[in-house]
């Protein structure tokens, strides 16, 4: 995800005070004005909370692989996400490219896996 | 927004009692706030109402009498859309900028990841949704009142407006963005034989039908300019919004859409134009997603659906960008 792990985690926190828990206490009251708005943050919110939990739990084996397949190309700046795809996005060439586009597939996978959906599919 | 509020505006602008009942805020739509309700006059005059006004933050930065405005030049148009009556770029009315509008009835909306949102009407509606697209693109800009731009601006302006967002709420390395904005402006297209009407947001998710094959009303025209109408129907198009189908929109066949709307717009498709916009859509999806990241990094949102959009759509479109570039040379 653009957001980085832990801020998610610390958003969603917030969240779950500010937003989710005046949510819930709407959702028993089907007349209140905010009743429709509140079941679909709640829905939003437990869905979010449920990506973040997978991500927490692919995120190291997935950096551990992205980080060994760019390492022949980008060195030690391969270790750690941000300083690994700026490196990628600096060399600007095909094979670094590729290693963007697998690196995207695999962030995809793991988010969608949760879900139960595929990859994209091209409209063509 | 208390109904007590409502009652008060409708009050002066009926110039009779107004109470309000069924007021209903909608999910969804981080760029307005959308509100449904019943107005009862004491004359016994009764409208279900829409109020659309901004939020305290946006995933998208628009303006509300542009949307107004294309409403208006629509209404009561072969083009669906719901009747506008009254606008207030202020925040006298309703507390923050907004306009309303009477209520579609009986109305759905597909999600993002429903599966097959149609049914056994995808065609019907695809048929109505790229008919409709095309004879938007037939109208006139200056009847929405829409800035007046060249149709070689056309597409260098939006480049312009997206990268400068980018650049704005950017937080992350983003090769993938960086190499897209790249290649578009190394292969800028030809201009559109004429300037049309852009809804700018043209997609499932933004309009209603009724669950038995009748498009109801185009909504959301928020993101409405003048420009290339190549950019909607690529956006469109997108993947993104074909719910995992492979056809546009979830509805039918890439081939069959597009010309049903060279049909209803009396434009060809130009496929080099067609080729630009569709790698712009993707860059301009995520740009967006950045941008809904960024509010909730800087702690302006904690709306889960700004934490969605920084997620699902953006790893989305971050793999079919960069798939996209590295078939293009």
């Amino acid at each position: 995800m653009s957001l980085p792990l832990p801020v998610l985690l610390g958003a969603l926190a917030q969240a779950q005070a500010t937003e989710v828990a005046p949510a819930l206490q709407l959702l028993g009251q089907p007349g209140a004005p905010d009743a429709n708005y509140a079941g679909g943050t709640a829905a939003t919110s437990a869905l979010m909370l449920m990506l973040a939990a997978a991500e927490c739990a692919a995120l190291p084996i997935r950096e551990a692989a992205l980080a060994a397949a760019a390492r022949p190309l980008v060195g030690d700046a391969a270790t750690g996400r941000d300083a690994r795809v700026a490196a990628l996005g600096a060399l600007a060439n095909r094979e670094a490219l590729v290693l963007l586009a697998n690196a995207a597939e695999a962030e995809w996978q793991s988010i969608a896996g949760p879900l139960g959906l595929p990859l994209p599919v091209p409209v063509e | 927004m208390p109904a007590e509020h409502l009652a008060r505006f409708l009050s002066e602008h009926w110039g009779e009692p107004v109470s309000i009942s069924g007021l209903k805020r909608f999910h969804g739509g981080s760029a307005r706030q959308t509100y449904r309700f019943d107005a009862h006059g004491a004359s016994g005059r009764h409208a279900a109402l829409v109020l659309r006004r901004d939020p305290p933050s946006s995933l998208i930065e628009t303006d509300r009498l542009a949307e107004y405005r294309a409403l208006e030049c629509f209404a009561g148009s072969d083009v669906p859309v719901p009747q506008p009556l009254f606008c207030d770029t202020g925040a006298d009315s309703f507390g923050s900028p907004g306009f309303l509008m009477r209520e579609v009835p009986g109305g759905m909306a597909a999600g993002l990841l429903e599966p097959e949102p149609y049914g056994d009407h995808a065609a019907a509606i695809g048929r109505q949704l790229f008919t409709a697209l095309g004879r938007i693109h037939a109208e006139d800009p200056a009847r929405a009142t829409l800035p007046a731009i060249a149709p070689g601006d056309a597409a260098p302006a939006r480049l312009a407006h997206w990268r400068a967002a980018f650049e704005a709420d950017r937080f992350r390395p983003e090769p993938v963005v960086d190499a897209g904005l790249a290649w578009l402006a190394a292969h800028l297209p030809p201009p559109p034989p004429r300037v049309a009407i852009v809804h700018g947001d043209y997609r499932s998710g933004n309009f209603l039908h009724d669950g038995a094959g009748r498009l109801l009303a185009i909504l959301d025209w928020e993101m409405v300019h003048a420009g290339d109408p190549l950019e909607d129907l690529a956006w469109a198009c997108d993947p993104l919004w074909s719910n995992f189908s492979g056809r546009p929109g979830a509805t039918l066949p890439l081939a069959e859409a597009i010309a049903l709307w060279e049909a209803a717009s009396g434009e060809a498709l130009d496929p080099v134009r067609w080729r630009w916009w569709r790698l712009f859509a993707q860059v301009q999806g995520l740009v967006i997603w950045i941008s809904a990241a960024r509010e909730v990094l800087d702690g302006r949102s904690h709306d889960p659906v700004l934490m969605f959009a920084g997620t699902i759509p953006y790893r989305f479109h971050t793999l079919t960008l960069a798939r996209a570039l590295e078939t293009l040379n």
